[in-house]
C-alpha cells in the first residue's frame, strides 16, 4: 500500500503549520500583573528560591512547573504575601507585595493543593465567610456553587464532601472576590476527568474575564493545554520560560512514526525526525519505497523537555 | 485593624466552637454544674466542735464548758464513746478514769484517754489537750504552768468566718476561666493543623487580625461564663467592678495560656495533655482558700494565685482596690507575658 504524493505533501505542510507561533493572549494585554525581580528566599542556609526573574502579563495563564522541592511553593508564598522575600522584589498589579500585603491580597485568589476548608461548616457558610473577609457586597453563593457543580449540596457540611467536591469548593472560594490574579496549586489533582475538565473550563473563563492565572501543576498535559507560557523551576532557579510550543521547538524533537508491512508479511516501525533539512526527502522515500500501514506524528512532551533541560523528571 | 474582618472571624470561631459537640456540652453543662455545686455546699458556717465524754464519776465542770462553739455529749461507757468517735459523731472523745481523784490524792498521775479519728487536724488535738488540762485545773484547783501564745499568719480574718460554698466560689470561677484554655487552644490548633489559617492569611486578614480575633473569642468565652457564674452565686455583691476587672484580666491570662498550649499542641489529644499539665498547678492556690493553712508561701509562684486570692478577698471579705491593687498589677504583668509568649510561639508555628 502506498500513499499518493499529494497526500504526504499535505501531511508535511500540516505538521509544519503547527510549528507556527500563534500570538499568545498575554501579548495583547496592557501590562504585567506579576513581576519577580531577583526574588530570593532562604530557609536558614538553604536557598529555596535563587534570584529568579520573570513576569506574567495581565490575562495570561502561566504554568509553573517543577519537581517537589524546586521552590515553587516558596515562590507562590512570596507572591501572595505569605512570606517576605529575603532578597529581590515581588510586584503584583504594580504594587510591591511586601509593602502592600493587605491591598494585594484583596485582589488575589489562592487555591491550595491541600484541602483547607472549614469542614464543620457548609459550603455556603465557607463561601460566606470569605465573602465577608473580602467585603464582597453582592455575594451569590448558590450561583458560584452551581458553577463548580456543587448545586444541591450547598447546605451539607464540608466534612461529608468527597475529595473532588472539596477541591471544587476550594476553586469556588478562590474566585469569590473576582480576583485579578488567581494562584492555583494543582487544582485538578485527584479529580475525575469530568470534574477536572470543569475546573479547566473555570480557569479559562476566569482568564476570559481578564484574570491572570498562575498555575502550579505536575500535570504536563494540563499545563500544555491551558498555559500561554510555562516556566520550569529547578533547584530554586527558573531554567526555562516560554510558550509550550517554543519550548518544544527549542528543546524537543518531533517525529513521524509509521508502521510498514514487510515482504515477509510482518510489520515494522519506522521513525523520521521532523523539522530537519532531511525530513522532506525521508518522508518521500518512506511513502515511495515502503508499504505504509499507519502513520502518525509524535512530539516531545513538556516532561521530556524538562528532563532534557534539567536532567531530572518532574515527579522526582 | 479592620473590625469587619475581626467580627467575621470571631463569629466564625463562635460558630465552630458551638458546633464542636464536646465543647458546647461541656461549656453549657459546666456552668450549670458549677452553679449547682455552689448551691449544694453548706451556706452557713458550722464551726462548733462536738466532743464526747465518758465520766464514771460526776464531773460538773464539763457541763460548764458546753458553751458557744463547743458541744458536749456524754457516753455511757468507754466502748460507746470509742464507737461514736469512729462513726464521726464527735471529733474527739475523752474518757476520765474512775479513780482520778484517788490517784491525784495519792500523788499519782491519773490516766485520761483522748480518742481522735485518724484525720483530725493537729490543732484540734492541741485544743483538746488544753481542754483536758483546763478541766482538771477546774476540778482540782491545781495551777498549770503553761503559757499560750497566739500568732496569726496572713491576713487577719479572725472572726470573719465564711461558709464552705463561698470558699469554693473563687475556685469554681477560676475553673471556668481555665477550662476555656482547652477550647481556645483547640480552635487555634485546628486552624494551624487543617491549614485554614493559610487560607485566611492570603485574604485581607493579617496575622495580627487573626490573633486579635482569637484573643477576643478566648477572652469573651471565658469572661462571660465566669461573670455569669459569679453573678448567679452572688459573688458580685461586694465590689462588682473589681470582680469584673479581675475576671477580665483572668480571661486574658487564660487566653495567653491557651495560645501557648495551641503552639505546643498538634491535635486535640495533645491540647488535652498540655491543658492538664497547666490546669492542675493552676488549681493549687484554690486549696489555700478552701483549707486555710494547708499551703504555704510558694503558691504565690503560681499565676492563678493572684486571681483566686483577689476574688476570694473581694467577694468574701469586701476588700477594696487599695487591698488588691498589687495582685491586679501582677495579673496584668502576667497577662502581657503570657500573651506575648503565646503569640511569639504561634507566629513561629504558623510561619
Amino acid at each position: 500500500m502506498t500513499f499518493p504524493h499529494d497526500y504526504y505533501n499535505m501531511l508535511i505542510n500540516d505538521l509544519q503549520g503547527t510549528l507556527q507561533v500563534h500570538p499568545r493572549k498575554g501579548e495583547a494585554m496592557t501590562g504585567d500583573a506579576i513581576v519577580a525581580e531577583e526574588l530570593t528566599y532562604l530557609y536558614d542556609e538553604l536557598v529555596a528560591v535563587d534570584h529568579i526573574n520573570f513576569n506574567v502579563a495581565e490575562g495570561e495563564i502561566l504554568g509553573f512547573l517543577g519537581p517537589n522541592g524546586a521552590g515553587k511553593t516558596t515562590t507562590v508564598k512570596m507572591l501572595t504575601g505569605q512570606l517576605k522575600p529575603k532578597g529581590g522584589k515581588a510586584m503584583l498589579l504594580g504594587m510591591d507585595v511586601a509593602l502592600n500585603v493587605e491591598k494585594v491580597q484583596g485582589d488575589i485568589g489562592v487555591c491550595f493543593e491541600t484541602t483547607n476548608l472549614y469542614e464543620q461548616m457548609s459550603a455556603v457558610e465557607n463561601l460566606q465567610l470569605f465573602a465577608r473577609l473580602f467585603n464582597v457586597r453582592q455575594f451569590d453563593g448558590n450561583t458560584l456553587l452551581e458553577r463548580v457543580g456543587l448545586a444541591g449540596r450547598e447546605r451539607d457540611r464540608v466534612e461529608n464532601y468527597s475529595k473532588g467536591m472539596k477541591q471544587r469548593l476550594m476553586v469556588a472560594r478562590s474566585i469569590i472576590n473576582r480576583p485579578r490574579v488567581l494562584f492555583l496549586d494543582e487544582p485538578t489533582a485527584g479529580l475525575d476527568p469530568t470534574s477536572a475538565e470543569g475546573i479547566r473550563n473555570i480557569i479559562l473563563e476566569e482568564r476570559e474575564r481578564g484574570a491572570t492565572v498562575f498555575l502550579t501543576t505536575h500535570d504536563m498535559m494540563e499545563a500544555d493545554k491551558l498555559s500561554d507560557r510555562v516556566a520550569f523551576m529547578n533547584q530554586g532557579k527558573i531554567v526555562a520560560l516560554d510558550t509550550p510550543l517554543n519550548l518544544k521547538q527549542q528543546y524537543g524533537k518531533r517525529a513521524l512514526k509509521a508502521i510498514v508491512a514487510t515482504d515477509g508479511g510482518g510489520l515494522e516501525d519506522r521513525e523520521i525526525i521532523l523539522d530537519t533539512p532531511e525530513t522532506s526527502s525521508a518522508v518521500q522515500k518512506l511513502f515511495k519505497k515502503e508499504k505504509v500501514v499507519t502513520v502518525h506524528s509524535e512530539e516531545a512532551t513538556l516532561e521530556d523537555i524538562f528532563i532534557t533541560i534539567t536532567g531530572r523528571g518532574l515527579t522526582e | 485593624m479592620n473590625w469587619r474582618i475581626i467580627r467575621a472571624l470571631v463569629s466564625k470561631d463562635y460558630s465552630l466552637f458551638f458546633r464542636n459537640r464536646f465543647y458546647s456540652i461541656v461549656t453549657v453543662l459546666g456552668i450549670v454544674f458549677y452553679i449547682a455545686v455552689y448551691f449544694w455546699m453548706p451556706k452557713s458556717v458550722d464551726e462548733s466542735l462536738s466532743i464526747g465524754f465518758y465520766t464514771p464519776v460526776p464531773f460538773p465542770t464539763i457541763e460548764q464548758a458546753d458553751e458557744e462553739g463547743l458541744e458536749i455529749h456524754f457516753a455511757d461507757s468507754q466502748e460507746e464513746l470509742k464507737d461514736a468517735v469512729i462513726e464521726g459523731d464527735y471529733i474527739a472523745g475523752i474518757a476520765f478514769p474512775a479513780d482520778m481523784k484517788e490517784t491525784l490524792m495519792a500523788g499519782g498521775k491519773p490516766k485520761v484517754t483522748a480518742y481522735f479519728t485518724s484525720d483530725v487536724p493537729l490543732e484540734y488535738k492541741d485544743a483538746i489537750e488544753l481542754l483536758i488540762k483546763e478541766l482538771i485545773y477546774e476540778r482540782t484547783g491545781q495551777e498549770l504552768d503553761i503559757a499560750v501564745k497566739e500568732e496569726i499568719l496572713g491576713p487577719d480574718m479572725l472572726g470573719m468566718q465564711i461558709p464552705p460554698r463561698d470558699r469554693i466560689r473563687p475556685m469554681l470561677a477560676v475553673l471556668l476561666l481555665i477550662f476555656e484554655t482547652f477550647g481556645l487552644a483547640s480552635l487555634v490548633t485546628e486552624e494551624v493543623e487543617r491549614r485554614t489559617i493559610q487560607a485566611l492569611l492570603v485574604t485581607p486578614v493579617s496575622i495580627t487580625g487573626f490573633f486579635i480575633s482569637k484573643g477576643i473569642t478566648g477572652v469573651s468565652l471565658a469572661f462571660i461564663q465566669a461573670v455569669l457564674f459569679m453573678g448567679v452565686t452572688g459573688g458580685m455583691n461586694n465590689q462588682p467592678l473589681i470582680i469584673i476587672t479581675t475576671l477580665f484580666l483572668g480571661a486574658v491570662m487564660v487566653t495567653g495560656i491557651g495560645f501557648i498550649i495551641a503552639a505546643l499542641s498538634k491535635d486535640f489529644m495533645s491540647v488535652l495533655a498540655w491543658g492538664m499539665v497547666t490546669l492542675i498547678p493552676m488549681f493549687i492556690p484554690s486549696f489555700g482558700v478552701m483549707f486555710p493553712g494547708a499551703v504555704t508561701g510558694w503558691i504565690k509562684y503560681i499565676p492563678s494565685y493572684y486571681l483566686i486570692d483577689t476574688v476570694h478577698r473581694v467577694a468574701n471579705f469586701g476588700a477594696g482596690w487599695s487591698d488588691i491593687w498589687t495582685n491586679l498589677l501582677v495579673v496584668v504583668i502576667l497577662d502581657l507575658v503570657f500573651i506575648w509568649i503565646g503569640i511569639m510561639l504561634l507566629r513561629r508555628k504558623t510561619r
